[in-house]
């Protein structure tokens, strides 16, 4: 997801074009990231209002509807968990590859993805690659970050807090994984543990490593 | 091993005993909701808020370990024996934040942070009060843990003692298997243990950071954000934490179930959304206008997360008591 720059182009301050063009590409990512949570909680609210209404007004509704009802929310919900972690992918890594090369992988995770679950006649199939492909990637992210590969340069972000956001972008992608492939499984607990860690662990450093001074709001 | 007529006859007095305390208890703290309502409504009062929110907690405190002392006599009371070979299988060993005491857990938590509340205390106090007694009316005149607890425990635990008693064996087993099933899965669960505090903490820090969102939005001066934040992502932490320790425990103990994408499901995946993007939006604070998009956000989630608690009681599924 997006990380902050502390670039300052709408105040005209120290704007140079790249930099502007980066703030801008950053915070376009937020906004994309953003909407994508909207729509998942838009999604949520509308399945348990249909859900009320179907309990309310369509008897044995459990036993005999639930089965598609489960289906449709997962049809609308994969495509935006799997939006959510492109942007992921887009944003966590930006300040080690170029954003051409981003792209470049995303696009063909994506195509690598669709392709398996094509040939294997699964989505579930199809979505399980696209994440392990993720999470390996986003492990390799965190071990450069922690390196502090590629010429990193935050001009207000420490490493610390750096190293959370791609912790808790890490185990988002765990937690993903562990739904669509690993729920049967003997590593399910440990996954969904793992997972816990992560996001909430990397949070916390994501938190309290950066200072939560925003500055002034549109004060009258 | 205790006899079926031994433990009805305990447990009447224990009821009887946490009744007695709790209309006690009941009238203590609604006396000391007054007090506060006074406290925030009339300004001469206002320098007595403090006080009179140390009275709600202290009673409210005084209920919780009234509360807890008829867990302990649950426990030691209410044993589960396999009919087939006559051992004792466990007791019951219940949080004591389920059922009819949710309510009352949250009100507590609420009550004791507006009374430490340090960052905006004088101006984020009053409104926290008015939530800590919005829910203490709430749990002592709708959920009743004194007079009426653990409406659902009860309601099984008596079956299986009544099947128990009955001479049929077959009723009897089935009313243990039910019986077990409830012990291990659900009221001894280490999940029950771990998730519903998580989820409370969390709560009340999101009250907090609502409360001093209103402030920022009808002052409109940053440091009321700032505060806002700091509550917000405090409370994430747990929320997230104990939504993910949940899921393992829903695959295994609502195998077969309809829980996923069931109302409370639902709900808390909304809040939780709504929440990172609250938190994430924030980033882009110093932007321009962004501050309202951020309140919005804020305010959205807060919403999302009442909504959440009424979900359980509104919309039925597997997580849920409509």
């Amino acid at each position: 997801m997006a990380e902050k720059t502390e670039h300052t182009s709408e105040t005209g301050s120290s704007g140079t074009g790249s930099r502007s063009r980066r703030a801008g590409w950053d915070f376009s990512l937020m906004v994309a990231t953003v909407g994508l949570l909207g729509a998942l909680g838009l999604q949520s609210l509308v399945g348990t209002l249909f859900s009320w209404w179907a309990y309310r007004t369509v008897p044995g509704w459990e036993q005999t509807g639930y089965a598609g009802f489960i289906d449709v929310m997962n049809l609308i919900a994969g495509p935006l968990v799997v939006a959510l972690i492109v942007v992921m992918g887009l944003c966590v890594p930006k300040r080690l590859f170029s954003r051409r090369t981003l792209l470049v992988v995303s696009a063909g995770m994506l195509v690598l993805g669709a392709g398996v679950g094509v040939v294997r006649g699964s989505f579930l199939t199809g979505l399980g690659v696209y994440l392990g492909v993720s999470a390996f990637i986003q492990v390799a992210v965190v071990v450069l970050t922690i390196a502090d590969a590629g010429g990193l340069e935050y001009v207000t972000e420490g490493r610390l807090a750096k190293v959370g956001s791609g912790l808790l972008h890490l185990g988002f992608i765990v937690f993903a994984l562990t739904i669509v492939a690993l729920q049967s499984s003997s590593m399910m607990m440990l996954a969904f543990m793992t997972a816990g860690v992560l996001l909430t662990g990397g949070s916390a450093m994501s938190f309290y490593a950066r200072s939560s001074s925003r500055g002034p709001v549109d004060e009258r | 091993m205790l006899t079926a007529d031994f433990i009805i006859l305990s447990l009447d007095s224990a009821r009887q005993t946490l009744a007695a305390l709790g209309q006690v208890l009941n009238v203590a703290i609604l006396v000391a909701c007054v007090a506060v309502l006074a406290a925030v409504v009339v300004p001469r009062l206002r320098p007595r808020l403090r006080m009179t929110l140390a009275g709600l907690v202290g009673a409210l405190t005084v209920g919780e370990l009234a509360l807890l002392w008829f867990h302990v006599r649950l426990w030691q009371l209410c044993q589960v024996t396999d009919p087939s070979t006559g051992l004792v299988t466990g007791s019951f060993a219940i949080p004591i934040w389920i059922e009819s005491e949710k309510l009352y857990v949250w009100a507590l938590l609420v009550a004791v942070l507006a009374l430490v509340a340090r960052r905006h205390g004088d101006e984020m106090r009053p409104i926290l009060a008015v939530g800590a007694v919005a829910l203490a009316a709430g749990a002592v005149l709708v959920s009743q843990p004194f007079t009426a607890p653990l409406p659902d425990f009860f309601a099984q635990y008596s079956s299986y003692l009544t099947a128990s008693r009955s001479g049929d064996i077959n009723m009897a087993y089935n009313a243990f298997r039910s019986a077990e099933s409830s012990r291990l899965y659900f009221y001894n669960a280490w999940y029950m243990w771990v998730h519903p505090p998580l989820l409370f903490f969390s709560y009340g820090a999101f009250v907090v950071s609502f409360a001093a969102t209103l402030l920022m939005v009808f002052r409109r001066r940053s440091s009321y954000e700032q505060t806002a934040y700091r509550w917000a992502r405090l409370g994430y932490l747990p929320l997230t934490l104990g939504m993910v320790v949940g899921m393992p425990w829903a695959i295994i103990a609502w195998s077969g179930d309809a829980w996923w994408w069931s109302g409370k499901v639902n709900m808390s995946i909304m809040m939780w959304v709504l929440y990172t993007a609250y938190l994430h939006s924030r980033i882009y604070l110093r932007r321009r206008g962004m501050w309202k998009v951020v309140a919005v956000l804020a305010v959205l989630s807060f919403v999302a997360l009442v909504l959440t608690y009424i979900t359980t009681y509104v919309v039925p599924g597997a997580h849920s008591v409509a």
